[in-house]
């Protein structure tokens, strides 16, 4: 990992460093009430106001799309680092394959760096409870009307890169259960909250997939 | 979709206890999981949900041997597919520098020698939470440690079967278990020829009595007694005898600490670094509780104490908050390898808080130290331990 081609962290050209205070209002006003927090120390506030919302909603969904193909998103926030150490971290996941662009990276390394420092509450929210209190703005498609139609050609490129680390290659099971010939494809009604709401140790992927990706997901699935 | 779910939680969760903690993203896996599962068995505090990296509530130390469904489990990838280390789909090869490869399976096995011994197994990075400053890795805080009682076949006995040849020094263990991304490193670890010919060295099959569950390692796992886990791989397929230390990030980079102490906050170590091997003496407090209230009177203070290769010769306890200090009783026979329980009758006098603390002392005359030297990978915590009480009127 210390023979990194070029440092993913430079944060040069990041707008996050310059959001301002109402930003942070905005979110912090957002977020206030949805935790029941009473008291937000100063160092909270800061934080969420070198994020811009927009900015976070892109952190948060990478966190959840990305990282957590090998590991679920509570490592991550117990983590309490300094920057540097981070910037390494973060490195050393590229390194291993985590499918984020230098971009990306430098989105991730900026929103853990500001609210999982060393100096951070002990309890923060997960990954999933801030996806889920910005969702609905954050909605990939939000305009989804009625059924749509999946084309299995698309769906097998959206299974190896999105479900294949636990459903396993050629949907034939892993950490999660086989998805070959499983009788929830024939409960689409299952299938589809399952996808879009999680279930169990399964992360929702309503903030990542298109309906149109589910359905394309689900054609292919029933080809197996 | 309901069946299979359920059939494979209950195999990934065989053996836990699912009093998981969890937050409202995950409601489901307790309900998913049944009652069945819950019922008899204790729950675990969850770190990571995926791969499943669990710890075990101090209070249940208070227990000699830790049950099956309430010790720690810990591994970087998640247990293999279950079909793939049934007994009968399962082989364990020898090869690397010995004279003859061996492919074999359970029953081969188990034609050796049964050994059975008590050993505690604990992660390198238990206490990692008590670092500062902080570190990456799993957070764990005091129970990712156990004492459980291990049935198997000596290492030494298979390799003798293989014939070391000369040039042998190191043992390599490769688990059935893999990364989500071909690009992860495995986890491939290995052991000097030593500890690996020791005669407690393990191979072992059972775990209190029963099949290793696949949490733990089914059906085989290494258990190096007096060395922490991170070298008593898991669902073990292959032995390779090598000249040299395995290469990799899992033994090269991960589980080394400096070879001697290095300075707070100074970065990165500037001795070199070695691999973790011994557990160094540690002692925990498994009642009364963390945050406990106790009446003035007499008030039974227990725990447990081990080290690594050195018995545990004694055991204090302070009840004001490290002023003074006062020998606590140590209960049973010493068994190598295994912690020892002791005893402490605290006569709770003064009304108010108060923290009660322990520390051990090994036979070598290793002390636990107030607090651990820092290393950048937060391994091999074992400062005091202590919790917070208030006595009441």
């Amino acid at each position: 990992m210390e023979r990194m081609g070029s440092p993913v962290c430079h944060s040069g050209g990041m707008t996050l460093k310059t959001a301002k205070k109402t930003s942070g209002f905005v979110l912090a006003a957002l977020l206030c009430p949805l935790l029941g927090w009473v008291v937000i120390t100063a160092a909270q506030d800061d934080d969420r106001g070198t994020i811009q919302p927009a900015q976070a909603r892109q952190a948060l969904t990478l966190i959840h799309a990305r990282c957590a193909v090998c590991h679920t998103t509570d490592l991550i926030v117990q983590q309490r680092l300094p920057a540097d150490r981070w910037t390494v971290t973060v490195e050393k996941m590229m390194h291993w394959g985590a499918d984020l662009s230098k971009d990306e990276a430098a989105v991730v390394l900026q929103f853990v760096t500001a609210r999982y420092h060393s100096g951070a509450p002990d309890h923060l929210p997960s990954i999933e409870e801030e996806l889920a209190m910005i969702a609905p703005a954050a909605g990939p498609r939000p305009g989804f009307e009625g059924p749509v139609t999946g084309v299995a050609s698309r769906g097998a490129g959206l299974y190896a890169h999105n479900c294949q680390a636990c459903h396993g290659e050629g949907a034939a099971g892993g950490a999660g259960p086989k998805l070959a010939r499983n009788t929830i494809l024939k409960n689409e009604g299952a299938f589809w909250e399952t996808v879009l709401h999680g279930r169990g140790p399964m992360p929702a992927w309503s903030a990542v997939l298109s309906h149109q990706e589910i359905a394309d997901i689900h054609a292919w699935l029933a080809t197996r | 979709m309901t069946v299979s779910r359920r059939e494979w939680l209950r195999t990934a969760l065989q053996g836990i206890g699912v009093g998981m903690v969890v937050g409202p993203g995950f409601p489901s896996i307790v309900t998913a999981q049944g009652n069945e599962a819950r019922q008899g068995t204790g729950p675990l505090t969850v770190r990571v949900s995926r791969p499943f990296d669990a710890e075990t509530p101090v209070r249940e130390f208070a227990s000699w041997l830790t049950p099956n469904e309430r010790f720690f489990v810990r591994s970087h990838f998640g247990p293999p597919p279950a079909d793939s280390v049934k007994p009968d789909a399962w082989r364990l090869t020898v090869k690397g520098l010995v004279k003859e490869e061996l492919t074999l399976n359970l029953k081969d096995l188990q034609q050796l020698e049964a050994v059975t011994l008590t050993a505690v197994l604990q992660c390198s990075g238990n206490g990692r939470a008590h670092h500062r400053p902080k570190v990456p890795g799993v957070q764990w805080e005091r129970g990712a440690v156990g004492n459980a009682q291990w049935t198997g076949v000596r290492l030494r006995d298979v390799l003798q079967r293989a014939g070391v040849k000369p040039q042998g020094a190191h043992v390599q263990f490769q688990g059935a278990d893999r990364p989500a991304l071909a690009t992860v490193p495995l986890f491939t670890r290995s052991i000097p020829l030593a500890k690996a010919l020791h005669s407690d060295t393990l191979l072992a099959y059972e775990m209190n009595g029963r099949p290793l569950p696949l949490l733990h390692g089914a059906p085989l796992r290494v258990i190096t007694p007096g060395w922490m886990a991170e070298s008593c791989t898991k669902w073990l397929t292959e032995i390779t005898v090598r000249a040299d230390e395995t290469p990799g990030y899992y033994m090269q980079q991960a589980y080394r600490i400096p070879e001697t102490a290095v300075r707070l906050s100074s970065g990165l170590p500037g001795s070199a670094m070695v691999p973790v091997e011994q557990m160094p003496v540690k002692s925990l407090i498994a009642a009364p509780a963390e945050g406990d209230t106790v009446r003035i009177g007499p008030v039974t203070v227990q725990g447990v104490a081990w080290a690594g290769e050195a018995p545990v010769v004694k055991v204090e306890v302070s009840c004001d908050d490290g002023k003074t200090w006062e020998q606590a009783r140590l209960l049973g026979e010493g068994q190598p390898y295994a912690w020892r329980q002791w005893q402490f009758v605290w006569s709770a006098r003064t009304p108010g808080p108060t923290a009660i603390l322990c520390r051990a002392i090994d036979a070598q005359g290793e002390q636990q130290p107030a607090t651990s030297p820092w290393n950048p990978g937060g391994f091999l915590w074992n400062g005091w331990d202590r919790l917070s009480v208030t006595v009441a009127a």
